[in-house]
């Protein structure tokens, strides 16, 4: 998930919550030194994993499936006999989607509540900050979001993105796909708008420089801010300039709301590709329906059609425990369990310098497909090429994990797919 | 010259909808003196209630605010019978307050009701247009703008032609001069709700079908709103519109001929420009000072 949504003006909370994160800081500086071996001193009782997330605030409706995946992945660890013969517990805190609050409650969870492990939080703008956090700690940051690249150009060692690929790599799929076109099929002009997001913005920027080498012509380019809501005029500067494909960095609601301006103006693009916003379960019924999604590609991370060991099960389990249908959240936060798991499991201990050792030259079986990591955090693989068709968010690339062999070629007409 | 044609279409079509939009919040703001913080809450309620018979019973938007103003007008009544008229006993300066109380519980109710998801309705012209050359007036926006130039002559003729219509504009001007003759403030207060709400209905049809909206929505909206309202001038049902399409217009020059990115400050600097040059907005003559007695 990289959602982002408006920024709220500044609030009680907010003051209290940077209040606190100096309080807890100057306790941290005391308490640093101790801090980062007590998570491998105590050898009896649970394990504690902490982690803050976004429960209340933007993105808390999104954020609650985050938190069931890290839940289902405890519960069975908890079956299987837990971690090093120990119950897995959770410390989960709520930093409401502000930064200043989740920089004071992973300060917290390592000085005061001196967890063993650590599991990420949402959105890069979040990860940041908590990221920065564990590394000044030395913890071990296993993060189920947050695929900026900025993010794993700090030099933190300690960093894995439990994800197949980060903003830089999310355009691999589509583009070869695009390369592998005959001349006459290929797409000779595109336009491309993203939000002004640090996971959007860069990924498009990737997307403009690999299509033009390719031979694609730019005729449109637009960055917006997170606060746009009406996208008339730039559907309209992009319907004047006539390009056969569209790529929108879109995070959330801007995706669906995009949509509707060009529709309102009745412009169908050959080609249409949004990151995020068309993995969202209400994005056909946001832009009137299955027929109007047909033929619109995304990336995704996860899918629960994919084939890889274990997603099946993961599936089921959660759709079990919770009634419905797991997310893409809630399956990159499993991962990020996952990956965790297979660490202290092979490790033998909780020493937060042999985990990150060990998955720095390791490959971890996940249910997203298998997850190598660069020096950096920054996993090697790359997303799903995913396309809406006949109301279902099908796979069509990479063909290892394809729940689809046809690719739609030219997006039907609005409402007419 | 095609681009800009565009742009003054979409200025004029998307102005004509904040105008509105905020219709009801001028008639309160301009003939009480109340700054009804809750109008955005009520507009997101009226857009839920015209997406739901949308949704559940095919009752097109613009048709189903028809029924949405009954509720409405009740709700605007009830609101200004059991909250209002009492604070604005005690202090009507409170009213800001208290109007602010109501749209918070009106957000939280509303997404108790309906969930945090956005929706939208997409009725069936959404995706037509018509085209003139190279030129796209988008239907559903056409129909919006022309529902909003038809409740705008409607309100403004009930003002100038019927007895309810004078007692208001007298209760504005003068209002001790007003119950010398009879108009009895209660009464047209409870009036000036109910109308103010019931036409938020048509602010919300339009909203459910050209936007996406959440119960928070409202935030976005009530700043707009009073934007339209304060440079339109108090009051002023024609002034609103015509702030509303002057505003649309500056955001839509701006967006194409600038930046989107500066088309959101557009409201901030129109108010700004407006305060300084001409404080009691654009389109009302000079403020009475004995009409705040």
């Amino acid at each position: 998930m990289n959602r982002q949504r408006r920024p709220r003006p500044l609030r009680l909370p907010v003051l209290a919550a940077t209040a606190a994160l100096t309080v807890t800081a100057v306790a941290a500086c005391g308490s640093a030194a101790s801090s980062g071996s007590a998570a491998g001193q105590a050898s009896s009782g649970p394990i504690t994993i902490g982690m803050s997330l976004p429960m209340t605030g933007p993105v808390a409706d999104v954020s609650k499936s985050g938190y069931q995946g890290y839940e289902l992945w405890a519960a069975q660890v908890n079956a299987d006999g837990g971690l090093l013969g120990r119950k897995v517990k959770l410390d989960m805190l709520d930093d409401g989607f502000d930064p200043n609050q989740t920089a004071a409650d992973y300060t917290r969870l390592i000085s005061q509540d001196h967890v063993n492990l650590l599991l990420g939080t949402f959105s890069s703008l979040l990860n940041a900050p908590a990221s920065a956090i564990a590394a000044r700690q030395g913890m071990l940051y296993v993060e189920p979001s947050g695929g900026a690249a900025t993010l794993f150009t700090r030099g933190f060692s300690d960093l894995f993105f439990a994800q197949p690929g980060t903003t830089t790599s999310l355009p691999d799929q589509f583009v070869a796909w695009i390369a592998s076109l005959p001349a006459s099929q290929r797409p000779a002009t595109a336009a491309y708008v993203t939000q002004d997001d640090p996971s959007a913005s860069p990924a498009v920027a990737v997307f403009r420089t690999r299509l033009q080498a390719l031979g694609v012509k730019t005729v449109y380019y637009q960055v917006y801010d997170p606060s746009t809501t009406n996208f008339d005029s730039i559907a309209t500067a992009i319907a004047h300039d006539r390009p056969q494909m569209i790529i929108q960095g879109a995070v959330a609601d801007d995706g669906a709301q995009f949509v509707r301006s060009l529709q309102k103006i009745d412009y169908n693009p050959q080609i249409l590709f949004q990151t995020n916003a068309p993995t969202d379960e209400a994005y056909p019924s946001a832009i009137g329906g299955a027929a109007s999604a047909n033929g619109v590609f995304t990336a995704q991370s996860w899918s629960s059609t994919a084939t890889y060991p274990g997603n099946q099960g993961f599936v089921q389990a959660y759709t079990k425990m919770f009634g419905a249908p797991p997310t893409e959240d809630a399956a990159n936060s499993y991962t990020a369990g996952q990956v965790l798991q297979a660490a202290v499991k092979a490790v033998g201990s909780l020493d937060q310098r042999a985990l990150a050792n060990w998955l720095h030259n390791h490959t971890v079986s996940t249910i997203v497909g298998p997850l190598k990591w660069d020096k950096a955090g920054d996993p090697e693989g790359s997303l799903l090429l995913s396309q809406w068709q006949q109301g279902t968010l099908q796979i069509v690339a990479p063909a290892s994990a394809a729940t689809s062999k046809t690719i739609l070629l030219t997006k039907p007409a609005w409402g007419n797919g | 010259m095609t681009e800009l044609i565009q742009a003054l279409i979409f200025g004029v079509l998307t102005g004509s909808v904040y105008a509105l939009m905020a219709t009801g919040l001028t008639l309160t703001f301009g003939v009480m003196k109340i700054v009804n913080l809750a109008q955005g809450a009520f507009l997101i309620l009226a857009a839920y209630l015209c997406y739901t018979l949308w949704a559940r019973l095919g009752i097109d938007p613009l048709l189903g605010s028809l029924i949405v103003t009954v509720p409405l007008g009740a709700l605007g009544v009830l609101v200004y019978r059991l909250i209002i008229e009492r604070v604005q006993r005690v202090d009507h300066g409170l009213t800001i307050v208290v109007t602010f109380a109501i749209a918070l519980v009106a957000e939280a109710v509303i997404a108790l009701v309906w969930g945090p998801d956005p929706v939208t309705a997409t009725p069936a012209y959404f995706n037509r247009a018509f085209h003139l050359g190279s030129v796209s007036v988008p239907a559903a926006q056409l129909y919006a703008c022309l529902l909003a130039v038809a409740i705008t002559v409607l309100l403004q003729a009930g003002l100038r032609r019927t007895w309810l219509g004078h007692a208001i504009t007298a209760a504005a001007e003068n209002p001790d001069g007003a119950r010398l003759v009879g108009v009895e403030p209660k009464k047209i207060g409870t009036w000036i709700f109910a109308i103010a709400t019931a036409t938020t209905a048509f602010g919300g049809a339009a909203l459910s079908f050209l936007y996406q909206f959440t119960p928070d929505s409202q935030d976005i909206w009530i700043g707009l709103t009073l934007s339209v309202v304060i440079v339109g001038g108090l009051g002023s049902i024609t002034g609103a519109f015509a702030a509303g399409v002057l505003l649309g217009l500056a955001e839509s020059v701006t967006s194409t001929y600038v930046s989107v990115r500066w088309a959101a400050a557009v409201p901030t600097i129109l108010i700004l420009l407006v305060l300084l040059i001409r404080p009691q907005g654009l389109f009302t003559l000079a403020a009475r000072q004995d009409a705040a007695a």
